[in-house]
């Protein structure tokens, strides 16, 4: 995040470049490394450390450091995969969706850690991977389990009149196997650039109020900081619920394409 | 620029309030959703833990579309 | 004012955030295969085991306590057969005791009706023998008595006269024949 009050004394608000910042490596081939990507290697390896930490020396009676790593594991297996997708199929694609969960985790509350600033998920490619690999899974489960009835049920549900397919199989392919990866990927890449765009904002103005503007608006400096202050206790919870909501939708989704009636 | 002008001008993008207009649906969505939850959880209070996990699959099914509506600037826009 | 602005930023040629470039791909899908194969081989496989463990230490420890409930059971079931041995027994004793006691007391209470019988016995045998000795000296002094009382009244003596002595022993008999009715009848009259 870099404020933009420059020395002009008009305020400059955010824009989309903030997501395509300059190149630092690799520059012009597929393997350029910009802040973003480093950012997303920094999750990578706190994500990593947190947990070979955790888990290192399972004992068990925990330790803290161990039920912590413990607590987050049992979140996502408990509440997500074996809630939604019961015992058997919830050991199966568990590591999918801690995988995704954890991700999907750190990579969002980077956008609030000082200094990084900005959520590794906000560029689309990891919503738009993550969303095409929950989208290749649940067909992959689908096939996997019964083709002939997966496509049937998902396309053809039962109990509608036969003269409504004409309009109920294009709904339901859209919104099946159209819709669902791409509402994955949006939801989750709009909410990260919406909020960092809104904190940019908030500071930028705080800024701007603070250095820049003339006698009685430096008042609202204090205003838009207050905002600022409690849009970044929001994004936490946004992070947590994002996070969630990717994982609970792909075990979801899942689970419909497990379900023998639909 | 003559005076006229200046007075009709609307600065900014018209996407601005195309977002505005998307983001009422989901909004009246989003508080039926919870809304009901709540009444369903405060009828059988022992059900809260099932209904909390459908109240955030339907919020993310009604959010979705709010998204969408940010989107549709770019897309439109598209280069 | 925002002409400038917005000038300024389109000529940077904004970018449209729906568009991936393959960079970003790149790098995600890197990204992605670390975090899942770290998952997959390392974290949970571990944090299975560690569930197993649990599982069987708890269930080692259900064991465990069903051991000591069963131990726990088998020596109530002892002590309980203990007391009711105990029981038994001291029952069985009070029951000795009592009869024994009903015996000894039977014993005494014969004991003391005989030594009461004999004294008894003995008593009346003492008071017949005083009896006797007494009928035996009044009679010798009621001769005595009534020669003396004879003599008083004829003027002379009678005592060594054959004669005298016959009379008495005959008035005697007639006496003691008289008396024998009257002894008769006494002891419906009351002994005294």
């Amino acid at each position: 995040m870099v404020p933009s009050a420059t020395g002009d004394g008009e305020f400059h608000g955010p824009s989309i470049n903030e997501f395509f910042p300059d190149v630092i490596f690799f520059a012009d081939t597929p393997f350029e490394i910009n802040r973003i990507i480093l950012i997303r290697f920094i999750a990578v390896a706190v994500l990593m450390l947190v947990f070979w930490l955790g888990t290192r020396r399972m004992k068990i009676i925990p330790t803290r450091g161990q039920s912590l790593a413990e607590m987050g594991l049992d979140f996502v297996r408990v509440n997500i995969a074996e809630d939604l997708l019961g015992k058997k199929d919830g050991k199966r694609f568990l590591p999918l969706l801690t995988t995704i969960f954890f991700m999907v985790l750190f990579m969002n509350l980077t956008g609030i850690i000082p200094f990084l600033n900005i959520a590794g998920t906000s560029v689309i490619g990891v919503p738009l991977l993550l969303g095409i690999i929950a989208y290749a899974t649940f067909i992959y489960a689908g096939v996997k389990k019964n083709p002939a009835k997966f496509f049937r049920n998902s396309l053809f549900p039962p109990g509608v009149p036969v003269g409504l397919y004409i309009i109920v199989t294009p709904i339901e392919f859209i919104s099946t196997f159209l819709v669902r990866p791409f509402t994955l990927t949006l939801r989750l890449m709009m909410n990260m650039i919406v909020g960092h765009l809104l904190l940019v904002l908030f500071f930028s103005a705080t800024q701007f109020f603070f250095f820049t503007a003339d006698g009685g608006f430096k008042l609202f400096g204090a205003g838009t900081l207050v905002f600022g202050f409690a849009f970044t206790l929001f994004e936490v919870l946004i992070a947590l619920l994002q996070a969630y909501i990717f994982a609970l939708l792909t075990a979801v989704y899942i689970q419909l394409a497990l379900a023998e009636e639909h | 620029m003559d005076a006229t002008t200046v007075l009709a001008e609307i600065n900014g993008n018209i996407a601005t309030v195309g977002y505005g207009l998307a983001a009422i649906g989901p909004a009246i969505g989003i508080g039926i959703v919870v809304g009901k939850t709540i009444e369903g959880v405060a009828r059988q209070p022992e059900l809260a833990g099932r209904l909390q996990v459908l109240m955030y699959i339907g919020i993310a099914f009604t959010e979705a579309l709010a998204f969408i509506g940010i989107a549709t600037y770019f897309i439109f826009t598209g280069n | 004012m925002l002409h400038a602005v917005i000038a300024a930023a389109t000529e940077e040629a904004a970018k449209n955030p729906l568009i991936p470039e393959w960079y970003d791909i790149i790098w995600s899908a890197v990204c992605f295969v670390v975090i899942f194969f770290f998952f997959w081989k390392l974290v949970l496989p571990k944090m299975q085991k560690l569930l197993d463990d649990r599982a069987e230490a708890i269930e080692g420890n259900i064991a465990k306590a069903d051991d000591a409930q069963r131990k726990a059971e088998a020596a109530l079931v002892q002590y309980t057969a203990q007391l009711a041995d105990a029981r038994a027994e001291a029952g069985q004793i009070r029951d000795q005791a009592r009869t024994d006691g009903q015996r000894i007391v039977a014993e005494h209470k014969d004991q003391a009706a005989a030594e009461a019988g004999r004294i008894a016995a003995s008593a009346k045998a003492q008071i017949e023998a005083e009896r006797q000795a007494a009928v035996v000296s009044l009679r010798s002094e009621v001769g005595t008595l009534a020669i003396d009382l004879a003599s008083g009244v004829i003027g002379e003596s009678l005592s060594n006269d054959a004669k005298a002595s016959a009379i008495v022993d005959r008035f005697l008999a007639e006496l003691e024949a008289n008396e024998v009715p009257a002894h008769a009848a006494a002891p419906a009259a009351g002994k005294i």
